[in-house]
């Protein structure tokens, strides 16, 4: 009995035991989904492995407390600005109040008493973390007549109406603090860095760091959900017109994102099964296969949710995307295969004959059709990218079980008796074109071959280019109110370009210190030297417990005593007021404290209290893990083209240091030519690949040619699509060019394996080429209803995926058959006679 | 009894009598409006001033005295004369404090929040008084001699600067004494003399270091 045969007679004769299988299968599916179904919601994970600056991004995204802010701001109008300044505070008071609030920050610290009060209180670890020289400087402000010397020089400055030493006073009493902050006091120009203020003072932001308990998904919906509600309450108490409450963050959007997943999972599938349903209703009449069809598919979806779950553990949310890519794929065999027994049945073969019919004619070309998809999309493997790997390895796992399911377990819903279809326009139209193309098929090549022709020229010439997105926005999911939020922010602040990042880990405080020693002075080199804008390091914030032993020891030396007798004095004869000197008394308290043999130096994290301001600034540098830091380089122009990243690259790390540089722009620059790689090599590879499997598929030289020339003008004919609608590339949908290539090449197998096999040739062409429209159509509408999803991601790759496929069916249908036929014609008697087609 | 309550009445009635007469929100936006006028008509002014100033580091109050120049809206002039001389010039984006004593001068661009900003403040409100309504409450009364105006700030930066500035104005609308008090207890008052409207060249609010002097910036560029 052959497999055919085999087959027909189990779900004919066995329909008990296949249900058995069926159930089993499906409960088994099922029971692994409930039991392990972990989704990871990580945009990161889109992103290639093996790139140090991904890698860099991954860590500035989950280990330092920027995942824990949120960024709120309030635009008002015009004409509300001074209101805006009113309310403000109000706002801050509100927000602080919140249960997730732990700190805002409303302002530079160093405009309030409290800011000044925090950075005194770290100022002996700093100081005795400064360098040698600078130290021994700092310390020779402490002997006796420099005190009474700077005093007196300030109370004179101070006469002559000078502001300075008013504010020099207040902070550094004793001028010891302004050297150990240096990089403080450089990026307590906050304001200046990173503006709270617009310029036109519409707007004022407001970050905030929440209290959320870990960075998971669920925890940033609890998150958003609270803050969402805060949101609506948040204007209470503004009197002027429209006031806009802007938030994002990392939590926004992660909570968006998860969001918009389930918004996804719904309307793709919903509208993929609604479109692919109607394609198959309108194509066969019959509601029965069609239930089939869409119960096989959905235990596809489950059979490779089940086994990616297994292998992978959690799913991306890129995976969402996987069923309605299946429902596009699967239904293309569901349809050949019914189109094939509905052909049988007509022509009077019973069911069971039908069956096995349909199996043994198209069972070889559905296998080598899954066998070219399944390796298509396994190719994605080769991305690097886990989530699509995943759903490279999801859809080869499920379209090899749409392969099987449709030959087998679809039949269970083909009922046994057969109502011929009353007219079948469809049928009709193919038979009509079947026998044109058979007839004269020049005549069609000289239409169709001009077009492609046309669209190849279109896709080669530079002059129409192909918009390629390299930035972040492209990735965002759309109408995400954190993305708009961002994106009124980044207009109303003249922000300047996002920076490098340079993350260095260590495996102690020294190496720390040294590592970030060396780095700055080798990136004030490069600032000298105009390479680059600015920097900024947590240089002096790493401390080095060498140099500080070696200071304190120092501080012996020093006569306290003295020191504070001569404080006493100057501040007597300049007629200061004690007690506004304080803070100065109590430093030179702490250093001769410090000087004791035994004394262990606090460290500055422990001395500065947890709702203070500054923690902004130190967690900007600062990881969890206070050995991983951060510094951030702003270049000179923003990071957009390979050769500045290169520059960057080979300019910024220090010999012997090992850094990470990273940054959303620098690492999306980073990743063109991985982007490219996929577009090229991987994609080329694919071709290859099919290319070989065709070769030994025909064996014949000219049906080959064919096929291989009909997949380069369905290629060249997306790509000019694409440049035409201006649909941009983007890092990933670039992955439908090979999606098309492994399907595109599946219609192209139906019908030219038909064409070189059958005796028949009329009646099998159009047997086939019903379904492969039909096919096509359905696999279009599958790919095409990904573009309603909220996810960029998916969209941009259905999308591209729906030109292409649309080209390739188009191709295949008005250039493949009509080329074969015109390089190797049948006998006459094989096309159709006259009354055939009057009957049709 | 009856006697002692008639004179407590009149003497009530007296003390009311020489109290200065407080204005209605109406009469202070039209007391502006003839500021303004003013101010248009003449953006120019010259004047000898005496300052005094209590600040919180110091045990006794720092007094000086010297000349202004000022051009509406925020040019001035400031030389102050005595044992602490310096000469402070600003034409609206950058302020100069010049120390001829010490041969150093000090550069400071001018932007929002900078900490001169009280400073710079006290003059350009007192002596320009132009769109004052917007950043200020303001209470006013009619002076024996002249107006006072109390200016409150509506909005967080201004009370940064500054909690109250009480201005006295003399009949022709020009500041004559100013007080200012400051969120950390500091105050400065300010009476101006010998007042003059005549044009000021420009060159009077420009300057140059002289050679030699010793120039910092210490809010940085």
């Amino acid at each position: 009995m052959r497999f055919s045969e085999k087959v027909a007679f189990l779900v004919t004769e066995r329909r008990g035991l296949m249900w058995s299988a069926v159930v089993l299968i499906a409960i088994s599916s099922v029971g692994i989904l409930l039991a392990f179904l972990r989704l990871d919601t990580e945009v990161l994970d889109l992103l290639p492995r093996g790139f140090d600056s991904v890698e860099g991004l991954k860590i500035y995204n989950s280990e330092f407390a920027q995942t824990r802010e949120l960024t709120f701001a309030l635009l008002c109008q015009p004409e509300d600005v001074d209101k805006l300044e009113e309310f403000a505070p109000k706002f801050v008071e509100k927000l602080r109040a919140q249960p997730w609030c732990v700190r805002v920050l409303a302002g530079s610290p160093m405009e309030t008493p409290d800011g000044v009060r925090d950075l005194q209180r770290i100022a002996l670890p700093l100081l005795l973390n400064l360098e040698p020289e600078d130290f021994d400087r700092a310390l020779s402000l402490l002997q006796p007549q420099k005190i009474q010397e700077r005093l007196a020089q300030l109370r004179g400055e101070m006469e002559s109406g000078s502001p300075r030493p008013e504010i020099e006073l207040t902070l550094d009493p004793l001028g010891l603090i302004t050297p150990s902050l240096k990089p403080f006091a450089g990026n307590a120009a906050m304001e200046t860095d990173q503006p709270l203020t617009s310029p036109d003072s519409t707007m004022r932001i407001f970050p905030t760091v929440t209290n959320q308990p870990s960075i998971s998904a669920f925890d940033c919906q609890k998150l958003m959900k609270q803050v969402n509600a805060f949101r609506v309450s948040a204007r209470d108490g503004w009197d002027g017109g429209k006031l806009e409450v802007l938030i994002t963050g990392r939590s926004a959007y992660v909570a968006e994102i998860s969001l918009s997943m389930r918004h996804d999972i719904i309307a793709t599938v919903l509208s993929s099964i609604a479109l692919v349903g109607a394609v198959f209703f309108i194509g066969f009449r019959r509601w029965l296969p069609l239930l089939g069809m869409g119960f096989a598919l959905l235990l596809c979806c489950l059979i490779g949710l089940a086994a990616g779950l297994l292998i992978f553990h959690c799913l991306n949310m890129v995976t969402v995307g996987f069923c309605a890519i299946l429902v596009g794929l699967g239904v293309d065999f569901a349809i050949l295969i019914y189109g094939r027994y509905q052909q049988a049945r007509n022509e009077g073969d019973a069911h069971r004959v039908a069956v096995a019919d349909a199996v043994h004619s198209l069972g070889r070309a559905v296998f080598f059709g899954a066998l070219t998809t399944a390796v298509g999309f396994l190719a994605l493997v080769l991305s690097n990218s886990s989530g699509f790997i995943q759903l490279g390895v999801l859809i080869a796992i499920g379209i090899s079980a749409a392969g099987l399911l449709m030959t087998t377990v679809f039949f269970l819903f083909v009922p046994r008796r057969n109502v011929p279809l009353r007219s079948d326009w469809i049928l009709g139209s193919v038979k009509n074109y079947v026998h044109r193309m058979l007839g004269r098929p020049r005549s069609i090549l000289a239409i169709s071959a001009p077009i492609l022709i046309a669209l190849l020229i279109i896709a080669v010439v530079p002059q129409i280019p192909l918009t390629f997105e390299a930035n972040a926005r492209s990735l965002e999911p759309k109408n995400s109110r954190a993305g708009t939020a961002l994106s009124l922010i980044m207009q109303k602040m003249p922000v300047r370009w996002e920076p490098v990042l340079g993350i260095v880990r260590a495996s102690n405080e020294q190496q720390l210190h040294d590592s970030w020693k060396a780095i700055s002075q080798h990136w004030a080199e490069l600032q000298h030297a105009a390479k680059i804008k600015s920097f900024s390091t947590p240089n002096a914030l790493a401390l080095s417990p060498r140099e500080m032993e070696r200071n304190r020891q120092k501080l012996a030396s020093i006569n306290f005593d003295a020191a504070r007798a001569a404080l006493e004095n100057a501040l007597t004869q300049n007629r200061f007021n004690p007690g506004a000197f304080a803070s100065a008394f109590e430093l030179l308290n702490q250093l001769q404290a410090a000087a004791a043999p035994d004394y262990k130096i606090p460290s500055w994290r422990t001395q500065l209290p947890p709702g203070s301001v500054w923690w902004f600034l130190v967690e900007r540098y600062f990881a969890q893990d206070s050995l991983t830091t951060t510094g951030f380089v702003t270049t000179n122009a923003p990071v957009a083209t390979q050769e500045q990243k290169n520059v960057l690259a080979r300019e910024l790390p220090v010999a012997g240091i090992p850094i990470t540089l990273s940054g959303w722009s620098y690492t999306l620059t980073d990743l063109v030519p991985w982007s490219h790689r996929q577009l090229l090599l991987i994609s080329a590879l694919m071709a290859v690949f099919d290319a070989s499997l065709l070769a030994i598929l025909y064996r014949d030289l000219r049906l080959w040619l064919v096929q291989v020339i009909t997949l380069a003008l369905a290629v060249a004919a997306m790509i000019a699509s694409m440049k035409l609608l201006h649909v941009p590339l983007n890092l990933l949908n670039v992955l439908a060019f090979r999606l098309v290539l492994a399907i595109g090449v599946d219609y192209g197998i139906y019908v030219l394996l038909v064409w070189q096999r059958s005796h028949d040739v009329a009646r099998d062409l159009t047997g086939v080429v019903k379904p492969v429209a039909l096919a096509g159509l359905t696999a279009i509408a599958g790919f095409g209803s990904l573009g309603w999803a909220h996810n960029p991601t998916l969209s941009g790759l259905g999308i591209a995926c729906a030109i292409g496929l649309f080209w390739s069916l188009a191709a295949t249908i008005f250039f493949t058959l009509p080329a074969a036929v015109a390089v190797k014609p049948k006998l006459p008697q094989e096309h159709f006679t006259k009354a055939e087609l009057e009957h049709a | 009894m009856r006697k002692i309550i008639t004179i407590i009445c009149l003497v009530a009635l007296l003390a009311i009598g020489v109290r200065a007469a407080p204005l209605s929100p109406a009469d202070v936006k039209t007391l502006l409006e003839h500021i303004r006028e003013k101010r248009a008509a003449a953006p120019s002014m010259q004047a000898d001033f005496q300052e005094q100033r209590k600040v919180h580091l110091l045990d006794e109050p720092i007094n000086s005295s010297g000349k202004i120049w000022f051009q509406a809206p925020n040019k001035f002039r400031v030389e102050r004369k005595g044992n602490a001389p310096s000469i402070t010039v600003s034409d609206g984006q950058q302020l100069w404090i010049y120390y001829p004593n010490f041969k150093s001068a000090e550069h400071y661009s001018l932007a929002r929040r900078s900490p001169l900003d009280a400073a710079i403040s006290a003059i350009t409100t007192a002596l320009n008084l132009e769109n004052v309504e917007h950043t200020f409450h303001i209470a006013g009364e009619k002076a024996e001699r002249g107006y006072d105006l109390e200016l409150t700030p509506r909005n967080p930066s201004m009370k940064r600067i500054f909690q109250k500035l009480l201005l006295h104005m003399s009949d022709d609308l020009f500041a004559e004494r100013t007080d200012m008090l400051q969120p950390n207890g500091d105050q400065i008052v300010t009476t101006y003399q010998n007042p003059n409207h005549a044009a000021i060249p420009a060159s009077q609010f420009e300057f140059t270091p002289p050679p030699g002097t010793e120039v910092s910036t210490p809010l940085g560029k």
